[in-house]
């Protein structure tokens, strides 16, 4: 074999290794049909070019590009300025539907970003290739820890201000709770009693009393009886000394009222 | 491009790639092995898990060994090989019969040399990153219990397809450096075997320095990429 045709093979398998390393990080994939998707958020989390796409937690695809488009509108007017282009594999696609939600997820030790794609339900229709959809953002963890942050030192703030109260409060809980306990032990131990048994027993009693009462007035009769009282009372209402008294001197009555 | 000895430069091609290929390959292995057991070793030591073994491994290949042993190993047969021949060439007043002739030594001598060591290199720093990847595939596999999925799983989290390019740069840089260590010795050669034995050492010490060095450099320029 010719001095050439041996280096030209070497440099052959150096190609053939680089196209194998780029088909392993999967920047090279001639055999897969996929399609793809425009996925917008306003806040994508840390996401990267490359990072993988998975449909019910199986790898599908990977984040092909990621664009800003400081001017993007969706449809119902919403500012959206992050684009991020992703593919599907095939064989996935028939489970992205249009109600389907995009979430950013965080995995592994060293928590890896990658899209989760949640399958749409089968009455719903699929997406064209190259669809524009709303992603769902993911929470901020960096503002809620740095919100958190404020929060504690606004409560140690606090707690340094008003540690006398506090501590007051403390004790005060702790006595209360002392008694309280002490009060149950007691009840625990009175229950027990024949008296307080009895006791029971007439409570008992008072309370069927006052539930037939209770009935009796809700009844007919009851309600006209009471009626009869308001109308009483209403002719009662305006008589007073000086009236009783003059009624009583025109009928020859002599008394001394109030 | 037409002072270039293209003929010359492809034997010396061969001479440098095809001839090195093998201890290449051959001591990669053994790299890629050492280096995959030690850090799950130590991993699992510190935090009692070695899940991330694969990715850290195929990164620190990447990064460095590959292309470092590569070019340690062509410093220590090729450069050591254009010391000796230059530096004889040199004592045997062979050079100063070129320049007689009106031939520019450099330029007849170097020039091939250093274009068939760059691009050599750059092949083997390739291959080696791709064997050493491999073989630390089937280790993880063999040993630690990754299949080669869970291994690229991994890797993908770590590497990015430009650190194999950047790999590749920094083996024409270290390619680049091997001819040039050679062939200064080599025309500095004082006369005798002992001569030409120092010019041979020094330049096999000088380039892996000068190697070690300008990882350094080039990592560090990297980083910002």
């Amino acid at each position: 074999m010719k001095t050439e045709t041996k280096v030209g093979l070497l440099a052959l398998a150096a190609l053939i290794l680089v196209l194998v390393f780029a088909s392993m990080m999967g920047s090279l994939s001639p055999f897969s049909r996929g399609r793809s998707l425009d996925v917008v958020y306003n806040y994508a989390g840390g996401i990267d070019e490359g990072s993988p796409v998975r449909v019910m937690g199986i790898n599908v695809g990977k984040v092909r590009a990621i664009r800003f488009e400081p001017g993007f509108k969706m449809p119902d007017g919403e500012e959206v300025k992050l684009r991020l282009t992703i593919s599907v594999d095939q064989k996935a696609w028939s489970s992205i539907r249009t109600d389907s939600r995009f979430y950013i997820n965080m995995a592994g030790v060293i928590g890896e970003k990658f899209l989760e794609i949640s399958p749409g339900s089968l009455d719903q229709p699929e997406f064209a290739d190259g669809a524009v959809v709303r992603g769902e953002d993911p929470p901020r963890v960096d503002q809620l820890i740095s919100q958190s942050y404020g929060l504690a030192g606004k409560l140690i703030n606090l707690l340094e201000k008003n540690e006398g109260s506090v501590s007051n409060v403390i004790q005060q809980v702790d006595r209360l709770t002392t008694n309280f306990n002490k009060t149950l032990s007691l009840l625990d131990k009175t229950s027990k009693n024949k008296e307080m048994a009895r006791l029971l027993d007439n409570a008992i009693k008072i309370s069927d009393d006052m539930a037939y009462l209770t009935g009796s007035l809700r009844s007919k009769k009851a309600e006209e009886s009471y009626h009869l009282m308001h109308k009483l009372l209403f002719r009662l209402e305006p008589l007073d000394g000086p009236a009783i008294r003059k009624f009583l001197q025109e009928e020859g009555v002599r008394a001394r009222v109030f | 491009m037409k002072s270039l000895r293209w003929k010359e430069t492809l034997q010396q091609l061969f001479f440098v790639a095809n001839g090195s290929g093998f201890i290449v390959v051959f001591c990669v292995c053994f790299a890629a092995m050492v280096t995959i057991l030690e850090a799950s070793f130590h991993m699992k030591m510190v935090i009692q898990n070695d899940s991330m073994v694969p990715g850290f491994a195929a990164l620190l290949i990447l990064k460095e060994l590959g292309a470092v042993v590569t070019a340690l190993l062509l410093t220590s047969r090729v450069g050591a090989g254009i010391a000796a021949e230059v530096g004889l060439m040199k004592v045997t007043e062979q050079i100063d019969a070129l320049r007689m002739l009106g031939i520019e030594p450099v330029r007849y001598l170097v020039l091939p040399r250093l274009v068939a060591c760059v691009i050599g290199a750059v092949l083997l720093t390739l291959i080696a990153n791709m064997v050493c990847l491999i073989c630390a595939m089937l280790v993880s596999d063999l040993m630690l219990g990754y299949s080669p999925a869970m291994f690229l799983s991994s890797m993908r989290i770590f590497v990015k397809f430009q650190d194999l390019l950047l790999a590749a740069v920094k083996g024409a840089f270290f390619g680049a450096v091997i001819p040039l260590v050679a062939c200064h010795f080599g025309f500095r050669c004082r006369p005798g075997a002992e001569g030409v034995g120092s010019a041979t050492t020094q330049s096999v010490v000088v380039a892996s320095i000068l190697i070690i060095v300008l990882d350094f450099v080039l990592s560090y320029t990297f980083s910002y990429l």
